[in-house]
């Protein structure tokens, strides 16, 4: 009978193929070169709108699309991008930008300095996401097409890492915004071109052979979405794949050990912390806080979180940092804890804390808080839910404690200002204290470096002291990459930069 | 004339019972599933007395150990027992898989009771909505009202309970039917019967059979569609322990630690094979197509 | 004869495509409610920290959501038969071609599941039915219920740790289009495609069994073996062209349900598909891609039940009189 032959028949071929596998076979973009970089990453991007995403997933894709006027380099030093040269005038309010010539966009169009005006203008008059940063800048004008020029109303030594720390501060293409196609078709000046999108699937870039800092090596780059981190590393060390950044801390250990694969591990300027609901009773009480800050074992969620990979901290600023300050306030004491929340005169307290399946560290330590309180009468309640979702209730106030950790911050402003001043832009637990405030203000405008350390270590030990964050760790960046990709290495602002990688 | 008939199904029945649990119990299958059931039930309902540790017993400097004397199925990533949380979490995948079902034989048998019995515009009408719902993908309909309302235990109930009232209304309708053309049903209602008797006596007993199977066969991928929610991250949310949110939480861990992911799935497999051998014997038992086959067979 | 034939096929068609189409009416019903029935505003809660009067504004216009309902109902019905699906509250792109986009990587999946499940269980189903009643029965019904039991989602881990992460041959996910690559497309489809199958191959296992033990115990089998023939030819005539049609049934049946069920398979092997597309629909709330989703799912089942009901009334007459 017809039937079982042709069952047999496709049984055979696929015994046959089987036993026919290699090591992967790589997509063909049909490029000339075919030296495309395929790299797997968490997360789709929400939107390729430099100015209005603050989806870490979008910047990874955009850092390759876009310049800024100034960038950090390896050292996070801000050093010339599309502007050439600046000076700043004697007395500290006038920035000049030169920027460069002969760069163009990747439709051919020239850039000049009114790019950099108009980018610059939209992000201030439109209030975009990233609008705090020109909080200073009070005027931006091109007085000739390769000059800018930026006022501002007091000195302000960050204003470089303001307006190049990371891509939200891109300069984007008037006709590009208005047409609007910059969500999904951005149109920039950096290494790598957008070039197709594939919804749910992967985001393509093609190399920019007219870029300025000369044309990249590879052929293109294919961002793949990846959430679950294991099968990106599998496809990593099965040759599918040629980057990740999506591995799970507790196959660090093992992947030191893989000859296959190089992995990069770099300590970072990301910092993950606690933070109380101030707007809430008991909250609002120091004394309570700070039993909380002495009831939870650091240890245990450091080691269950990033084993081994993170470094704790209850400061924000990381060790290797020229801002660095000791602190170590806090240890795990459950008496002094219980003496602390007996002089509040709280008892058998609840905690609504909330976590997100995007981010599974807070899941984990959830967990662990819920058992550390548990010694303390208190019950933590743990709401999980997606990052969309966990954002509204951070936004709306709707938590008591929540997990959190911020990431690409470079000045010490960044590490602080707006998470900690008051009605600061990211000061959702609520935490106000005037002390604080003029020291961060005041440290905006210093122009000497010890001075300006200074005020912040005052500043960050009274925002420690009073528990408005628990800061818990700085975790480290951990990236892994097939050997035949040079030319790449980690960074720890986690900008994702491949514009010198090259495949063998 | 009514009478003897009905002392004639009172004796009748009487020897039918002890048949069939001898039906039942001869099947070496069905016996073995019913222990291990009533086992499953009994650790789920003393889990939290005989597990050896607690639910959210964290020791982060034992994590990750493979099952030794100390744990015999391992610690997981928080230094938690395994074979703890796997005990307790029985307890809540029997109690959601027990409240699902239950909402889907009390709606479902009342509208296929009513729909059968009553026939005409309702009945069509009622089984019009059944075939629609039958039109969905089980999963697919759970996930589309878990998006609706919050993920979570009661979400989970309400859902997997929406998703199996179909086959329950329909096997009561079927037997239903099949009860209501019977002789003496007529004849009762001649007689001037109430409904709510004839419903009582004549009808439920006799849709007992299939829809205590399909009972047994709901609860066996009620539990299954209890750990798919849960793994998916939908269902019971943490601290609360489950297999499905274990096998989630394995995931990651595959290389380094085999016996996350291996014992709660084994659990899982282990209640929903049991419910479903039950339900194959029960079958045997109840079904009397079947039935008339398997004592033929052994009178030969 | 011709003629009494092809009315009562006419009359059975009619009917049931009348059928479908109430059914289908309820489906679109259901579909459509499922945005209504959120608790809340859903658009305000699907843009949540993207919220700006503005977005909100667009957002509403564009799902139709500022109309009375019975227009929007009316506007759904209207352009799902046009195929326009809404727009995703997402990403704004089309749910139509969103879905469609996934679909070739769903449909590789189920074909290749319901293949290896077809080559599992027509031959265990008719071995089983001829053994009827003996051991290799017996094992066949239980190993079927194993089958049957197991969590697709836990498999699915198992075939990875042992073929993917311990053995090394196979990739542990993705997917690589047939047009691609057919190489790369077999080796990332087998294990997904085993998962799939096994458990389907189960339920067509026992499907197969009990329907050829149906068809045994008719009479014209038990004619024919009194007719003297010779047992296996009774077996290979009689019960297996009989078995044609239930198997072409539960064929039918499995392939529409792997269509709905393959979420949990697609989200373990990280597969490109319309499964996985609901889950990712489900956690970011974006209701106009469920609705979708949900919507083209269920047509495809219905079609696929309709398409199984006509076939088989075609083969068997007994079915169109009834």
């Amino acid at each position: 009978m017809r039937r079982p032959k042709v069952l047999v028949g496709i049984g055979l071929v696929i015994a046959i193929t089987l036993t026919a596998c290699s090591t992967g076979e790589r997509v063909d973009l049909g490029n000339e070169s075919s030296h495309n970089l395929i790299a797997a990453i968490a997360g789709e991007p929400d939107q390729l709108d430099p100015h209005k995403t603050s989806a870490y997933f979008s910047f990874e894709v955009l850092e390759n699309v876009y310049d800024t006027l100034v960038e950090p380099d390896e050292n996070l030093e801000m050093r010339p991008a599309l502007a050439e040269s600046w000076e700043v005038s004697g007395d500290q309010l006038t920035w000049t930008f030169h920027v460069r010539q002969g760069v163009t966009f990747h439709d051919g169009s020239p850039f000049s300095a009114d790019d950099v005006v108009y980018s610059y203008k939209r992000i201030i008059d439109q209030k975009l996401s990233n609008a705090d940063r020109f909080r200073a800048v009070t005027d931006v004008t091109a007085p000739d097409k390769s000059t800018v020029k930026i006022t501002v109303a007091q000195p302000t030594p960050n204003l470089l890492s303001n307006i190049g720390g990371f891509k939200g501060m891109a300069i984007v293409q008037r006709k590009n915004v208005e047409s609007g196609e910059i969500a999904t078709h951005p149109i920039g000046t950096g290494p790598f071109a957008f070039r197709s999108a594939k919804s749910g699937d992967s985001i393509t870039l093609a190399a920019n052979k007219n870029y300025w800092g000369g044309p990249p090596l590879i052929s293109g780059v294919t961002f793949r979405f990846i959430p679950e981190a294991s099968t990106a590393l599998s496809a990593l060390q099965a040759g599918e794949i040629d980057w990740t950044d999506s591995i799970p801390t507790q196959r660090v250990e093992e992947l030191k050990t893989d000859d296959s694969i190089n992995l990069g591990v770099t300590p970072s300027n990301d910092y993950w912390y606690l933070a109380l609901n101030e707007a809430r009773k008991p909250w609002n009480d120091v004394r309570v806080r700070r039993a909380i800050a002495f009831g939870i074992d650091r240890h245990a969620i450091v080691q269950a979180t990033s084993y081994g990979t993170a470094t704790a901290n209850q400061l924000a600023i990381p060790k290797g940092s020229p801002w660095y300050t000791e602190y170590h306030g806090y240890t795990l004491d459950i008496a002094k804890a219980k003496s602390l929340l007996h002089e509040a005169g709280v008892k058998d307290l609840t905690i609504d804390m909330t976590a997100t399946s995007q981010y599974p560290e807070t899941v984990t330590a959830a967990q662990i808080i819920a058992d550390n309180l548990a010694a303390l009468d208190i019950t933590v309640k743990i709401r999980s839910m997606d990052f969309a979702a966990w954002l509204d209730g951070e936004n709306a106030g709707n938590f008591d404690m929540l997990m959190m950790g911020w990431l690409g911050n470079i000045d010490p402003d960044d590490f602080y200002y707006a998470q900690q001043h008051t009605g600061g832009k990211s000061n959702a637990q609520k935490y106000s204290n005037p002390d604080v405030d003029g020291l961060l203000d005041a440290a905006r405008a210093e122009t000497n470096r010890d001075a300006r350390a200074g005020l912040y270590a005052r500043a960050a030990t009274i925002v420690a002291d009073e528990a408005s964050y628990i800061y818990l760790y700085n975790p480290s960046v951990i990236q892994a990459w097939s050997k035949s990709l040079a030319g790449y290495q980690a960074r720890p602002d986690r900008a994702i930069r491949f514009r010198t990688a090259a495949l063998n | 004339m009514t009478d003897m008939r009905l002392a004639d199904e009172a004796s009748g029945d009487e020897s039918a019972r002890v048949a069939s649990w001898r039906l039942l119990l001869g099947n070496p299958v069905t016996t073995i599933s019913a222990v291990v059931l009533v086992g499953i039930v009994v650790v789920a309902l003393t889990a939290r007395r005989i597990a050896p540790y607690g639910t959210n017993k964290i020791d982060v400097a034992d994590a990750l150990q493979p099952p030794t004397g100390a744990h015999w199925f391992g610690t997981d990533e928080l230094g938690r027992d395994i074979f703890s949380r796997v005990l307790l979490a029985a307890h809540a995948s029997l109690q959601i898989a027990l409240a699902s079902v239950a909402f889907a034989f009390v709606v479902g048998v009342t509208i296929g009771v009513i729909s059968g019995y009553r026939g005409g515009l309702l009945d069509a009408v009622l089984m019009r909505v059944v075939d629609v719902m039958f039109a969905f993908p089980v999963l697919l309909l759970a996930l589309a009202i878990v998006a609706i309302l919050a993920p979570g235990s009661a979400t989970t109930i309400l859902a997997i309970g929406i998703v199996y009232t179909p086959i329950f209304a329909r096997v009561a309708r079927a037997s239903t039917l099949s009860v209501r053309v019977e002789p003496f049903v007529a004849v009762s209602r001649t007689l001037g019967t109430g409904h709510l008797y004839i419903l009582g006596r004549h009808i439920l007993p006799n849709i007992a059979g299939p829809v205590i199977v399909q009972t047994s066969v709901s609860l066996a991928f009620a539990i299954l569609s209890e750990a798919a929610l849960s793994f998916l991250g939908l269902g019971i949310q943490p601290p609360e322990p489950s297999w499905g949110r274990m096998l989630f939480d394995a995931q990651g861990f595959v290389q380094r630690a085999w016996w996350m992911g291996v014992f709660p799935g084994a659990a899982i497999f282990a209640t929903v094979l049991a419910f479903n051998l039950l339900g194959d014997g029960l079958r045997d038992v109840l079904d009397p197509k079947q039935r008339t086959m398997i004592e033929a067979r052994r009178q030969r | 004869m011709k003629t009494f034939f092809t009315s009562s096929i006419v009359r059975f068609l009619a009917r049931r495509l009348l059928y479908s189409l109430v059914v289908l009416l309820g489906v679109l019903i259901v579909a459509f409610s499922l945005v209504h029935l959120v608790p809340g505003d859903p658009v305000r809660i699907a843009l949540g920290t993207r919220y700006s009067p503005d977005a909100y504004q667009t957002l509403r216009a564009a799902s139709g959501l500022d109309r009375p309902i019975v227009e929007q109902f009316l506007g759904y019905i209207g352009s799902a038969l046009t195929g326009d699906l809404g727009v995703s509250f997402r990403n704004g792109d089309p749910v139509t071609l969103t879905l469609l986009d996934r679909l070739p990587a769903t449909l590789s999946l189920a074909v290749v599941g319901i293949v290896i499940a077809l080559l599992i269980s027509v031959p265990a189903g008719i071995w089983a039915a001829l053994r009827e009643g003996r051991i290799s029965d017996a094992v066949v019904r239980i190993s079927s219920q194993f089958g049957v039991s197991i969590p697709d989602f836990w498999m699915g881990l198992l075939l990875i740790a042992l073929f993917a992460s311990t053995l090394g041959w196979l990739p542990t996910s993705g997917y690589q289009a047939l047009s691609d690559n057919p190489a790369g497309w077999l080796r990332h489809v087998i294990l997904p495609g085993l998962t799939v199958g096994l458990v389907a191959g189960a339920i067509m296992t026992r499907y197969i069994r009990s329907a050829l033990l149906d068809v045994a115990s008719m009479g014209y089998v038990r004619t024919a073996r009194s007719k003297g023939l010779p047992p296996w030819v009774v077996t290979l005539r009689h019960i297996v062209r009989n078995a044609l049609i239930p198997v072409l049934t539960i064929t039918g049946i499995q392939l529409a349900t792997i269509l709905g069920g393959v979420i949990v398979v697609e989200v373990v092997f990280a597969w490109p598909g319309i499964g996985r597309l609901v889950y990712t629909a489900v956690a970011a709330r974006d209701y106009p891609l469920i609705q979708g989703a949900v919507l083209l799912i269920a047509v495809l089942f219905l079609l696929v039940n309709l398409v199984v009901d006509v076939l088989y009334a075609v083969v068997d007459p007994r079915i169109r009189l009834s």
